[in-house]
């Protein structure tokens, strides 16, 4: 072990304390990235519990149509005799998605992992901007405010899918839910889109300026390449959902029109002059939304990276491939958001065009995949849970992004279109990819957090099970969606065509379920680990990147010594060097040969 | 444990695969193509599914073989110390490259027949989506749409077999999607656009017609059906429509005049 | 240096950084807080366009009352202040702290008219009813053509003044009545109770007769509405509907200089809905496009305002050169918007 890494480890116990200020300046309106990352850990895991729930709804429905749901029925929709009704349902899959994706997804990777290891990677004291950074976090309680009260509003919540599509979304009497409920989805929205813009600002500020001195660019390890990337998509495609998204505000509460066609007549009634166009939101929505779903997976791609190299114990394999595939992504990204208009009655030819670029953004994709699979190649893997995370992450991203090139063939979306084919695509990236490597980055980084390590035995239970059920619930929707089984749809078996596949569809459930019950493993095991998991020191996996050299819980302005790189994060046994890792602040020994500049 | 964790990931391919083949055996598979495009679908279907399937095998089984062969318990090789591969990068980003750019272009065809290629007819039918009903017009003796001799009809699309039908597709308030599983048939119904969707069955029988887009609570509902039938059995439905619709007429004619 | 930089650190270390720009950070964020904000109003602009060139008519200038040279002279306004800011930031380069201010001054200046000439436009707009219609209204403020549903539209409306008038009619009657009432029951000697009497019935008839003269009279409102009434009652006409239409707000077919005064126009007080075809689509980009454009106005004058306390040097006109950017940006959106909206 080198003598400045020993050196540092001596002052451990000095710096674990946090600044002196009051409670209330310490955890609440804290300044720190660490502790507004902590917050939105928290925040966001509450989220996915309340979404999970909605998605147990669904599944019950989809299993045992209009039955009671056992215990929790009686409590979610005591209004509806615990039983679900069809406008409730199609609540359930709007607010699920929107939980999952807005809440969930997006302020878990960016706000929770992007806020406390952006810092600490590069090096840096804090963000560039802290106080824009806590306003980032308390911009998102509006947001949860408003999603939570629109549950209980007359007419319930939002019910016209997550991509909201208008006339249903824009007129108030198509749906029950698009009385208030949509309103307030569209200002808790516009919130959410606040925050992010301002913690994406953020991020680019201080991974451009604020890198410790030899952290080129190109010595970033992945996480951070993958976080800055997100903060590009982020600043250059919400800004334009933000203006759709006060458009459809205006349409509802000052009668714009932008998304209603003339002289329209709806349920009776009339739904002003109008004189708009229903595909522009489509266009609008998509032109972020389809950036977005490489939001919701680049942070987790970088994750993913770091935890292979780490437990792989060997440099990643080709690292520029790996930024310029990211990159590439988010280039890409931008014009291919047609994709999910084949069907919406946009000019075919154009569909053809957007066909052509979406086969094409399968090739950085296809690019990491190999990468990956290089990185385990050869080496000595340790079988730990963050890395059976990071493992399942790359082997279930490849059935979700095989699955893409179906519905990327325009004719064959002609068929699968708004089945369950695409719910088992979105969910093999969204689920078995992202949240996957979510779980993997919390296992991964809880030492770090909070200086203690996570139970391993539960770890893997947690690993295990989830991996198991997560295929019983998602594999099956492939077959569905051949079937042709549509989406959105409370109750399908009234449909002779699909009427046989009730079977499945319980089993699916029943697993589900079972996997719903699994995450308890996860919240029992950070509740415990918390307080009473083994100390971990500053490098519990014997990891290069710099935060693991500041001190377990780093304490105010992360570092007790000034961080310089001398190379990249990835430099496990490397030749002739007396440990297997090599931490980029070690100097190089002198007549050693350094890795040859990536 | 490495072992262990190796054998659970190749589960994946292996049940993976085996559901994909276990499912056209058990009618658990796409359903009966009963038109005269269908079968181009059909066929990239299969295509994509044999080509990424071969991929899907082929990472899969890579993944667990390293996972197997160089578990840090077992593997006393040394580790591979490399950054990466020039050649190899060029290799894994032209092949899929090539493929990619083949499929796109292979398919450009089927697309263009169900979408791009409009008969050069006037409308069989003109079908109105609406919360949460499809409202059917069909053009009277005069074959044209929107005159005095239109029939009308709901939920219950009748046409005649191996003639290409021309729909001309409305909706009333929101969107909705208009889909023939058997047919091999989508398009969303798009309000203050009339969309063409054309398609010819080349089986008789009675199938499901589906709303496939979001349009609300009664979305799950909003249940048609489609009726292929022969010429004269077209013929006989539509005399009998216009029967009914002059009685009904009549009947109006007579309480107004009351 | 890297020995001594590990040495222990007592509370907190000042670290260095490598940035990548030779920028400070504020100005960095404030070039990418601008570039997000440039893509806002390109989704807004493109919006825009989608709807104009999808729209089958679209309004020229004169029919939904916008004009040329108002929208140009804004336009130089906001020029000008552009020009100003700078001139400011010279200033304050220089060390003139007074000067700067001078020029901050006017910029606030030319800012406000910029807002106000807005408020003038946007005034004509609401006096006119150009303004779009909430979904699910049974009246429209604006109608696409003159069908049976603008006619029904006037009907109504032309009810609601005829009412109106009746209602006020029948308010000075019991108005006057109850003071006659009043009068009677005081039980007054027989003169004194005349005298009263007569005084209010004075009274009245000097304000029926005010009510009743005048643009906005009675009688003037009567004679103008109840022809329109008959004529709105044959609503399956589509030729008197036409004619109603144009006669209540003609538009100009093409582009015509000269200013059409319409009924709505002659009488304020009519408010009869009218006919733009085209007219609410473009008054909701009209409203968004310079609606967004006027806030972030605000915004930036809100920013000079709570700079002029301050003493400017050249060590502290980073401030002056940010907000100037800023600043410069709305300028340019306006100098998008301005052809966009009222020359083409
Ligand atoms: C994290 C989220 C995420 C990611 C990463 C992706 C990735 C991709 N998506 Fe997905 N997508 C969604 C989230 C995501 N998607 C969501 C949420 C929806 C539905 C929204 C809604 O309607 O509600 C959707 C819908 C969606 C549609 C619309 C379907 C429809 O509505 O009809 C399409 C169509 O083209 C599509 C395509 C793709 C493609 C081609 C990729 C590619 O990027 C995938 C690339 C990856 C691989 C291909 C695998 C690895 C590669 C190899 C192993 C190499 C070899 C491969 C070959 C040679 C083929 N997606
Ligand atoms: C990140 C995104 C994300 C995530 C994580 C999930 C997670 C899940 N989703 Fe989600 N889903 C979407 C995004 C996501 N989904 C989107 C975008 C749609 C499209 C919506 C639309 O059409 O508009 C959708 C739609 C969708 C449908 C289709 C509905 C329809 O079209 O009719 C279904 C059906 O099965 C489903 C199921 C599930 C299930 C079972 C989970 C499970 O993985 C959830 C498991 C997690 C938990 C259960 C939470 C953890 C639980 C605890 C900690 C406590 C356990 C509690 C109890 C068991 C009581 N989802
Ligand atoms: Cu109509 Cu769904
Ligand atoms: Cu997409």
């Amino acid at each position: 072990m080198s003598t400045t890494v020993a050196g540092s480890h001596a002052h451990d116990e000095a710096h674990g304390a946090h600044a002196h200020g009051s409670f209330l300046s310490t955890y609440v309106f804290s300044l720190d990235h660490k502790v507004i990352g902590i917050q939105f850990l928290f925040s966001t895991m509450l989220w996915l519990f309340v979404g999970g729930l909605l998605a147990l709804g669904i599944r019950w429905q989809l299993a045992w149509p209009w039955t009671e749901m056992p215990v929790i029925g009686k409590i979610l929709f005591a209004k509806e005799g615990g039983q679900i009704s069809p406008e409730f349902y199609t609540m359930l899959v709007t607010m699920h998605a929107s939980v999952m994706i807005f809440f969930v997804i997006i302020p878990i990777l960016a706000g929770a992992f992007g806020n406390y290891l952006i810092p600490l990677m590069v090096g840096a004291d804090d963000m560039a901007f802290p106080t824009l950074n806590m306003l980032s976090y308390w911009f998102m309680w509006p947001a949860f405010a408003l999603m939570i009260c629109s549950f209980f509003v007359e007419g319930g919540a939002s019910a016209a899918g997550w991509t909201s599509y208008p006339t249903l979304s824009a007129i108030p009497q198509a749906a029950p839910g698009s009385h208030t409920g949509q309103t307030l989805w569209l200002w808790g929205l516009i919130f959410v889109g606040i925050s992010s813009m301002m913690g994406s600002v953020n991020y680019m500020t201080t991974i451009i300026q604020m890198r410790a001195p030899g952290l080129t660019m190109f010595r970033l390890p992945m996480t951070i390449w993958g976080m800055f990337i997100t903060a590009v998509l982020q600043a250059f495609a919400l800004p334009v959902l933000t203006a759709a998204l006060f458009m459809q505000v205006l349409d509802r509460m000052v009668g714009t029109g932008f998304f209603i066609p003339e002289g329209l007549i709806v349920n009776g009634q009339s739904a002003g002059p109008g004189g708009g166009q229903p595909l522009l939101w489509q266009h609008l929505f998509w032109f972020y939304s389809h950036p977005a779903v490489y939001i919701m997976i680049l942070p987790a791609m970088g994750m993913v990276s770091d935890i292979l190299t780490t437990f792989a114990r060997k440099p990643l394999f080709g690292y520029k491939p790996m930024v310029y595939s990211i990159s590439g992504i988010a280039g890409l990204g931008f014009i291919v958001w047609g994709h999910h208009m084949f069907m919406s009655g946009m000019n075919p030819a154009l569909g053809t065009t957007f066909m052509v670029s979406t086969m094409m953004i399968a090739l950085p994709s296809a690019v990491k995949t190999f990468n990956w699979l290089g990185t385990i190649w050869g080496g000595k893997i340790e079988f730990t849970t963050p890395m059976l995370f990071a493992l399942s992450f790359v082997c279930m991203f490849i059935i979700g992004g095989l699955s893409g090139i179906f519905m990327a063939a325009t004719p064959v979306d002609i068929f699968i279109h708004d089945t369950y084919f695409i719910v088992a695509h979105f969910h093999y990236v969204l689920f078995a990819g992202t949240a996957m490597g979510v779980f993997g980055g919390i296992y991964f980084w809880f030492p770090k957090m909070f200086g203690r390590m996570m139970n391993e035995p539960v770890g893997k239970l947690h690993f295990f099970l989830t991996f198991i059920f997560l295929n019983g619930t998602f594999y099956p929707m492939h077959i569905l969606g051949a079937g042709g089984f549509p989406r959105r749809l409370a109750d399908p078996y009234h449909y002779e065509t699909f009427k046989h596949l009730l079977a499945m569809n319980q089993f699916m459930t029943i697993c589900a379920i079972c996997m719903g019950f699994s995450q308890f493993l996860l919240v029992g095991n950070m509740a415990y680990s918390l307080f009473f998991g083994p100390k971990a020191g500053r490098n519990p996996w014997k990891a290069n990147s710099l935060e693991w050299m500041a001190p377990s819980p780093p304490g105010h302005g992360n570092f007790d010594f000034q961080p310089v790189a001398y190379r990249g994060p990835y430099e496990y046994n490397f030749p002739g060097h007396d440990t297997d890792y090599y931490p980029q602040i070690e100097p190089p020994r002198p007549g050693e040969k350094q890795p040859e500049h990536h | 444990m490495g072992k262990f964790w190796s054998f659970l990931f190749l589960l994946v391919p292996v049940l993976g695969v085996g559901l994909f083949v276990w499912a056209p055996f058990n009618h658990h598979w796409l359903p009966r193509d009963v038109s005269a495009h269908g079968y181009q679908i059909d066929h990239l279907f299969n295509f994509i599914l044999g080509l990424t399937g071969v991929v899907f095998i082929v990472t899969e089984m890579l993944l667990f073989w390293f996972l197997w062969r160089y578990d840090g318990k077992t593997n006393k090789s040394p580790v591979k110390f490399t950054h990466g591969s020039h050649n190899l990068e060029i290799v894994w980003t032209i092949l899929p490259a090539a493929t990619l750019l083949f499929i796109a272009i292979y398919q450009m065809n089927a697309w263009a027949d169900v979408k791009m290629h409009k008969p050069d007819m006037l409308p069989t039918v003109e079908v109105t989506a609406r919360q949460f009903e499809w409202r059917l017009r069909y053009p009277g003796k005069d074959g044209k749409l929107g005159t005095e001799d239109d029939l009308f009809h709901v939920n219950e699309l009748h046409v005649p077999v191996d003639e290409m039908t021309l729909v001309k597709l409305d909706s009333a308030d929101v969107l909705h999607d208009f889909f023939l599983p058997h047919m091999r048939i989508k398009q969303d119904a798009v309000p203050g656009t009339s969309i063409p969707v054309w398609f010819k069955p080349v089986q008789s029988g009675e199938y499901d017609l589906v709303c496939a887009e979001l349009c609300g609570w009664g979305h799950y509902k909003m249940k048609g059906r489609l009726f292929v039938e022969s010429r004269s059995d077209y013929e006989r439905f539509l005399a009998e429509l216009e029967k009914k619709q002059t009685a009904t007429n009549v009947e109006k004619k007579a309480e107004a005049e009351e | 240096m890297s020995h001594e930089a590990h040495a222990p650190a007592a509370g907190h270390l000042k670290l260095q950084y490598q940035p990548a720009l030779p920028l400070r950070n504020g100005k960095l964020f404030l070039w990418l807080f601008l570039s997000t904000e440039i893509m806002f109003f390109a989704g807004l602009i493109g919006m825009y366009i989608v709807l104009r060139f999808g729209a089958t008519v679209w309004p020229v200038p004169h029919a939904v009352h916008l004009s040329e040279p108002t929208g140009a002279f804004n336009t130089f306004v906001l020029i000008c202040s552009s020009v100003t800011i700078v001139l400011a930031l010279e200033a304050a380069k220089k060390n003139k702290s007074d000067a700067a201010k001078f020029w901050l001054i006017l910029t606030l200046a030319l800012g406000s008219v910029f807002l106000g000439v807005k408020a003038l436009e946007y005034r004509a707009k609401f006096a006119h009813k150009i303004v779009p219609t909430m979904p699910g209204s049974p009246i429209f403020n604006i109608y696409e053509k003159a069908d049976r549903y603008y006619g029904s539209a006037v009907k109504y409306r032309a009810e609601e003044i005829l009412d109106g008038v009746a209602a006020e009619e029948k308010a000075l009657a019991a108005k006057y009545d109850a003071m006659a009432a009043e009068v009677a029951d005081k039980k007054l000697p027989q003169a004194e109770a005349d005298e009263r009497l007569k005084a209010i019935a004075d009274e009245r008839a000097k304000e029926t007769a005010s009510r009743e003269e005048g643009e906005d009279g009675w009688k003037k409102k009567k004679e103008v509405v109840n022809p329109l009434l008959s004529e709105a009652k044959t609503v399956n006409q589509p030729d008197i509907l036409y004619g109603l239409a144009a006669r209540i707000m003609p538009m100009a077919g093409a582009r015509d200089k000269r200013h059409f005064l319409g009924l709505n126009d002659t009488y304020h007080w009519l408010k009869m809905p009218i006919v733009v075809p085209g007219g609410n689509m473009w008054a909701a980009t009209y409203f968004t496009l310079t609606g967004f454009h006027a806030i972030h106005v605000i915004v930036g004058l809100i920013a000079f305002g709570l700079m002029m306390p301050m003493k400017f040097t050249a060590a502290n006109c980073g401030i002056i050169e940010n907000v100037g950017l800023y600043w410069h940006f709305v300028d340019l959106v306006w100098i998008f918007l301005f052809p966009i909206l009222y020359l083409f």
